[in-house]
């Protein structure tokens, strides 16, 4: 029977076994996904974020039946993943960022001709809908050509062409602008946006925070393989509220100073990302403490670049859950 | 209807983006001009050691250039989505995984089939071999037999790619075992019994038989028998691809062993 909900998770884990050497063979176990509960709401835009490892991707295998749960149970309308992998198939569309998962001889449309076979897309209707989707992801006048000649946003929307050929009531998107220049980013938020004004579910997942921000009506944060935080981004932003940031460009800090700044008193969270030979540190401190002094005493001797302090964002929040957890 | 259409038009279309030797130069090279250079050599060996006459030779060689293309072909129609890394879409199928696959089968056993008429035309031209024009649809139909029994031959091998990652290393095992075992070019009675047991069980073997009975103008009342033989061994191999299909697809949402994306 279908739901009103698109997506229902209860206790949802998987564990991992492998094993490695022959003589000696060595066996390990990952809990990937470690209780996951999770309701979507139909036509709802629903983010999925968190760090590389956390179990995002193999959520979304288990909710689109790639992967049977080890424990736990999941639902799409009503339909159960494992055992009604026939009917949840045929409500689902999956896209994955990256260059592969296309058929590089074959050109954009015979690409599509041939999901349309597998997805029982009716014949009579294939050629109406095929127009309209590369319509809508902007390659018509270029379908004829060999994929192996696309660029990375060209197969990026040709994957979500593909994911839609049958109409999902429930788009899967896993990190759809992974490499994808910013233009074409931008036209791909466009292309989702209007997939859930359209009535579709979406659940996203993405590193991009501004992307979820700007994109998704709810959002949950999954570290570890458990959902660390659940709610609007609205919400999520108020985590990190009572919160100051400072943000420093640097050059070659090292650990030890890093460590130091986690020290200082009122530091909550210490974050560095690389952008080349550049280290951008985020220092989140409670509002009342004014760090910026200590931070610059600590990287004193290191080349700096711009020093700003400001309101927290969605990212800043992000970073304070993954954080704690 | 629907399922006709997802075996024709799914199965070519699936065949232009998964066979690897589609280009002039790699179909040409790799399965006319290699499979004729094949052919010749084994039929001047035969006439130097004085093993078995040309049409032993050349009919034996035709059936057997079938089998590169299918056998090689039909690995190709399910390890090759591993490289397109497009396996897991084909999984999120909601239509039948047996009728998917079988359908890839179909343009590969018709490709084999070409190329045996080809080989067989090259023997006729270069080594002058006669073969009554009666013979000839029986002859077609005994090579559409084995190419469609190493089709399926080559499926189920290419169904352990879903399990095993160098399944290539099985397939060019497997091209070795049918030249060797199933009597195209080295008699099957000089083998040892359980050579002949093993290559009854392989495709091509009732096929050459046939082939052979036909050339040799003793009528297809007469190739029947070997002709049945290898449409079951076809089927027995078509069975056995759709379970390991299933088989290996279960197992790979129980235990995480297909990297599907």
């Amino acid at each position: 029977m279908e739901s009103d909900y698109a997506i229902e998770a209860e206790g949802l884990r998987r564990t991992y076994r492998t094993r490695t050497g022959w003589l000696r063979p060595r066996r390990e176990t990952v809990e990937a996904v470690r209780g996951v509960d999770l309701t979507v709401r139909r036509g709802e835009l629903f983010g999925l974020l968190g760090p590389n490892g956390a179990g995002k991707t193999t959520t979304i295998k288990m909710l689109n039946t790639l992967l049977i749960p080890t424990a736990g149970t999941a639902r799409i309308r009503g339909f159960d993943v494992v055992e009604q992998t026939r009917e949840v198939r045929r409500r689902i569309g999956y896209v994955f960022g990256g260059d592969r998962g296309l058929y590089d001889r074959l050109s954009a449309l015979d690409n599509l001709r041939y999901f349309a076979e597998l997805y029982g897309v009716p014949p009579r209707d294939q050629k109406r809908r095929i127009a309209e989707l590369l319509e809508l992801v902007g390659l018509t006048g270029r379908e004829r050509e060999r994929v192996e000649g696309y660029s990375r946003g060209m197969r990026q929307r040709l994957h979500i062409a593909r994911g839609l050929l049958h109409a999902p009531e429930v788009l899967f998107l896993d990190e759809p602008s992974i490499g994808v220049d910013p233009v074409a980013a931008r036209e791909l938020r466009r292309t989702v946006a209007g997939l859930a004004a359209n009535g579709a579910t979406v659940v996203l997942t993405t590193h991009y925070m501004a992307e979820a921000d700007e994109l998704c009506d709810r959002i949950a944060v999954i570290s570890g393989g458990e959902i660390q935080a659940l709610g609007t981004p609205a919400e999520l932003r108020s985590r990190a509220d009572g919160r100051r940031v400072v943000e420093v460009e640097a050059y070659g800090v090292p650990d030890t100073a890093i460590s130091a700044l986690r020290g200082l008193p009122g530091v909550r969270e210490t974050s560095v990302e690389d952008r080349g030979a550049l280290q951008l540190l985020t220092v989140q401190s409670d509002a009342h403490v004014d760090v910026q002094g200590d931070v610059l005493r600590e990287l004193a001797g290191i080349r700096l670049g711009r020093v700003d302090s400001r309101e927290p964002t969605l990212e800043d929040a992000y970073v304070a859950i993954v954080g704690a957890a | 209807m629907r399922t006709l259409r997802l075996m024709g038009i799914g199965g070519a279309l699936a065949y232009r983006a998964l066979f690897n030797w589609t280009t002039p130069a790699m179909y040409t090279g790799t399965l006319l001009a290699g499979p004729t250079f094949q052919l010749l050599f084994f039929a001047y060996l035969g006439r130097q050691l004085q093993v078995a006459d040309d049409r032993f030779f050349i009919v034996g060689n035709a059936v057997l250039a079938a089998s590169t293309a299918c056998v090689f072909g039909g690995t190709m129609a399910v390890a090759n989505e591993r490289r397109y890394g497009t396996l897991g879409h084909v999984l999120l199928s909601p239509r039948s995984r047996t009728v998917v696959f079988w359908g890839r089968v179909l343009p590969y056993a018709g490709n084999g089939l070409l190329i045996a008429a080809f080989t067989l035309l090259m023997g006729v031209l270069l080594l002058g071999l006669r073969i009554p024009v009666t013979a000839l649809p029986g002859l077609a139909l005994a090579l559409a037999a084995g190419s469609l029994a190493c089709g399926f031959f080559g499926l189920a091998l290419g169904a352990l790619g879903l399990r095993f990652r160098d399944v290539w290393v099985v397939s060019n095992v497997s091209a070795a075992l049918l030249l060797l075992l199933t009597g195209v070019n080295v008699p099957r009675d000089g083998l040892p019994d359980w050579m002949i047991t093993v290559g009854q069980l392989l495709p091509i073997t009732h096929a050459a038989e046939a082939a052979r009975l036909l050339a040799a103008g003793r009528g297809l009342e007469a190739a029947a028998p070997a002709l049945g033989r290898e449409l079951l061994v076809g089927a027995g191999y078509a069975v056995l691809a759709a379970l390991l299909l299933k088989v290996f697809e279960a197992e790979s949402r129980r235990r995480a062993s297909l990297e599907t994306l």
